[in-house]
């Protein structure tokens, strides 16, 4: 096991040094430069900066300064917030992001476990339907629809939360409940048809016949194996979820992290495209290791180290 | 039972939350009622407060609010600051001895001496900080100089006499030169404080410092929220009657809208269908940019576009009152001319210099289809085409996306022998493109600097680099000249140079002006004595709750 984890954690490195790499080359790419004043700079002006910022270096030559400093730790300072570490604005910006996801991925699983649970045990009857419709809903509506309405109705109207603004954790119970509805119906969805499945198995009739109770025989030895392809998109899910979403974010007026990830791409900040690009393939790549060690927890036939082939 | 359990914890929390938000926003209520805190928002966070470093208008407006400069706009007029009062030039308009109030002091207590605009000046210009409005210093002596790394820093045209006077040494007469003073890339800087915060200067709060009406608080140099609260070393506190101004960073029209209408924002700004749906709300302000749009004509890819009337042509078959209404609908307004309303008065009559050239203009803002066709379909015979195919380079906004789309429908509405289409992309890759020449029409514009037409109107000289269409008419460049040095220190046979030069601009149709960008405002009836300059910010100093 332990030799398993250290093998996938050198590779993560490697991953992302070639994800840097990439990304690196191909953000240099983009036209423009990374200031935000360049409509009115000339091309002497534009000169003048790159030799300041050492833009005018060789693309390898910027590139190796770049990883250099990776491995020292440092990604640069952001161009747009004038001097700010790369590092200081991502750890302020990720917080927000980090609590509205989490808060967001826990109501989902949760309401998502016990919906698709409920359905599958009432299977084919109303509630089954109604479970069944939430969850359609809850896919088919984009999150920032669910934000807008709540918004209106719960703050604006009703008075019951704040309308906006980062102001302790009721601010945050709005733009959770939006974010949740996405994540709640794909987990109902998943739980609902792998628990019919479950269900209908000839461990599920031994346990009824033993006199066990129908909500006994659910909690006790269908739910731990219905939850196989839940897990399986939890972790995408959750590094989605956690890394922020723009829209959100903009409508709530949330520090967050979504929203600068696409302006640092629009405004050509490099030190920020590659500081995001970098904690996010560093994020991903992270779940899908715990992803990989949850499958042997929660189903111990999937063994990890001695096949070598379930990664 | 999990399950029972699990459910009751959900409804205890939430009961928990509701209670929890009903005696915050009860809180929060009490304390907008408060006395003289003023609650506004900014489309977007402080990017700086480094006055060397600055670019965007959110940092700037911060800047102002807790910086005083040599002078200060006060509505439209600029008046005295840290300056004793408003000097006039001597030397044929190229020096200025300007002399400093005693009692202007640093947050820090420090008192604001003459070294310190030296040496913010001389920062800014050096290569070294890679200040991106270094070019506003020009026209002072050597700065070009410097910035070009031919003369050490040291040679800039500004020194300090004593500790309280300055000598400000151009190479030529400015007359705008008093507006520049009044912009936050001229303000001083404490050269203790920047050098002991070194790289860190600027970044947040704790590390910026306040000469000016209000200190900044509770800036982390990421965050969403900041306050500013009154001065009390400030040498004119006794005119600041607000204790605080809070402010929140709000994107979302919407939301900036449901947070006015519950009295959480007491200025909110409105963008697209949420500006449209308030304009008859008696607390609607709106306020004119300094910002006009305008479509140029790539004379080197398209030599066609050389042909006066084909220029005429498309810009009589816009029909722009409808244009804004429909299209923009945020309360933007027609541009007769490249030169936008609010930044320059007639110095005999108090005439805007916009409204006065449109009295002049015979092609302003003249929807003709018939006449656009007329004179398009001569211009054609005149370059021997039959129809000519045009590619307009554009934003992707939706709101560039929007006006690019209507454009290609008036233009090919009225003009049979014209073929549109639209390329949209990101707008670093508009500005580059437009830079290297690489379109044949671009949807673009231009934000002034500083509140005077010459920001506009040099930008159509033949060898100027932001003459992007090429456009070339050597009357119009002597004119422009003009204006900046015979008559420069005479502001009547200057006004009248520019304006023929506008004139000359709009008939010919150099460039097709659009619009003018007017920002929507909700504004709180109880806030009085809100003043806004022509440099598109406010001045609280004296702006009150009433």
């Amino acid at each position: 096991m332990t030799k398993y984890i250290l093998k996938r954690i050198v590779w993560i490195f490697i991953t992302l040094w070639i994800i840097a790499t990439i990304t690196f080359f191909l953000m240099k790419l983009l036209p423009g430069t990374p200031y935000t004043n360049q409509a009115k700079l000339s091309a002497d002006q534009i000169r003048i900066m790159n030799d300041q910022y050492g833009l005018n270096k060789p693309l390898f030559t910027q590139y190796w300064i770049y990883i250099v400093g990776l491995l020292h730790g440092d990604l640069g300072t952001s161009f747009q917030f004038n001097n700010q570490p790369v590092t200081y604005l991502i750890a302020n910006r990720l917080g927000p992001s980090i609590q509205i996801g989490a808060q967001a991925m826990i109501v989902g699983t949760i309401f998502g476990i016990l919906l698709g649970a409920i359905a599958a045990v009432r299977q084919n009857t109303w509630v089954d339907s109604v479970a069944t419709f939430f969850a359609i809903v809850g896919r088919s509506i984009p999150n920032f629809v669910f934000a807008v309405i709540l918004q209106f109705f719960l703050a604006f109207k009703l008075h019951l939360f704040p309308i906006a603004l980062w102001d302790g954790f009721t601010s945050s119970i709005l733009p959770t409940i939006a974010l949740a509805m996405a994540p709640l119906a794909d987990t109902a969805r998943f739980m609902r048809t792998e628990m019919v499945d479950v269900l209908s198995s000839d461990y599920i009739e031994l346990a009824r016949s033993k006199g066990l109770s129908n909500w006994q025989t659910v909690a006790k030895h269908a739910l731990r194996n219905s939850l196989i392809p839940v897990v399986t998109i939890i972790g995408p899910m959750a590094v989605a979820l956690m890394t922020g979403s723009m829209v959100i974010e903009n409508i709530f007026s949330i520090p967050g992290i979504g929203e600068q990830f696409v302006k640092s791409i629009l405004t050509n900040d490099y030190p920020t495209i590659m500081g995001l690009t970098i904690v996010y393939s560093a994020a991903l790549l992270a779940v899908y290791l715990i992803v990989d060690i949850l499958y042997g927890i929660i189903d111990p036939r999937i063994r990890l180290s001695s096949t070598g082939g379930k990664e | 039972m999990k399950l029972k359990k699990l459910l009751h914890l959900g409804l205890a929390l939430t009961a928990l939350s509701t209670f929890g938000t009903t005696l915050l926003s009860a809180k929060s209520t009490v304390q907008a009622a408060s006395n003289q805190t003023f609650t506004r928002m900014e489309k977007d966070t402080i990017q700086s407060m480094d006055p060397s470093m600055i670019v965007d208008a959110i940092s700037g407006q911060a800047n102002l609010d807790t910086m005083d400069g040599l002078y200060r706009y006060n509505g439209k007029n600029i008046e005295p600051a840290i300056a004793t009062n408003v000097v006039k030039p001597t030397n044929d308009g190229k020096t200025y001895t300007i002399k400093l109030r005693h009692d202007a002091k640093w947050s820090n207590g420090d008192p604001v001496t003459a070294n310190d605009f030296v040496f913010a000046w001389r920062r800014t210009v050096n290569p070294k900080t890679g200040s991106q409005y270094a070019y506003l210093f020009e026209p002072v002596a050597n700065a070009k100089d410097i910035m070009n790394k031919k003369k050490p820093v040291s040679a800039l045209g500004i020194k300090a006499l004593d500790k309280y006077t300055l000598q400000i040494d151009l190479t030529q007469a400015v007359p705008y030169f008093n507006s520049l003073l009044a912009f936050q890339t001229f303000f001083p800087q404490n050269e203790k404080f920047v050098k002991k915060t070194g790289k860190k200067f600027g970044t947040t709060a704790k590390y910026s410092l306040s000469n000016g009406p209000f200190v900044l608080k509770g800036w982390t140099g990421t965050n969403n929220t900041w306050t500013e609260v009154k001065n009390k070393n400030y040498w004119n506190a006794k005119a600041v009657k607000l204790n605080k101004i809070k402010v929140q960073v709000v994107k979302d029209p919407s939301t900036a809208l449901n947070l006015y209408q519950s009295n959480k924002l007491d200025d909110a700004i409105l963008t697209g269908e949420n500006a449209q749906q308030m304009r008859k709300d008696p607390a609607f302000v709106p306020r004119k940019q300094s910002r006009t749009t305008y479509i140029e004509m790539n004379q080197k890819k398209l030599p066609e576009f050389k042909n006066e009337k084909l220029r005429q042509g498309l810009s009589l078959a816009i029909n722009r009152e409808e244009m804004v209404k429909k299209v923009l609908g945020d309360g933007s307004i027609v541009a007769d001319n490249a030169t936008p309303q609010g930044i320059m008065e007639n110095p005999s009559n108090g005439k805007d210099f916009a409204a006065d050239a449109k009295a002049q203009d015979e092609a302003a803002d003249n929807f003709d289809k018939a006449k656009a066709k007329a004179l398009f379909n001569e211009g054609l015979k005149e370059v021997s085409k039959k129809k000519i195919t045009v590619t307009l380079l554009h934003d992707d906004t939706d709101s560039a996306k929007k006006l690019a789309e209507y454009l290609q429908s008036a233009w090919q509405q009225a003009l049979p022998n014209l073929k549109v289409t639209l390329n949209s992309v990101p707008f670093k890759t508009r500005v580059t493109r437009s830079t290297n020449g690489q379109f044949q029409m671009v949807l673009g514009g231009w934000q002034a600097d500083y509140p005077d037409p010459i920001s506009f109107l040099d930008l159509f000289t033949t060898n100027n680099d932001y003459n992007f269409g090429k456009w070339s008419n050597s009357d119009y460049d002597k004119l422009v000249e003009a204006s900046k040095t015979t008559d420069a220190l005479d502001p009547q046979a200057r006004y009248n140079d520019l304006m023929k030069a506008q004139t000359l601009l709009t008939n010919t149709q150099g460039v097709i002006p659009l619009y003018q960008t007017v920002e929507a405002h909700l504004v709180n009836k109880k806030v009085k004595n809100l003043k806004y300059s022509p440099q598109n910010t406010y001045n609280f100093v004296g702006t009150y709750i009433k």
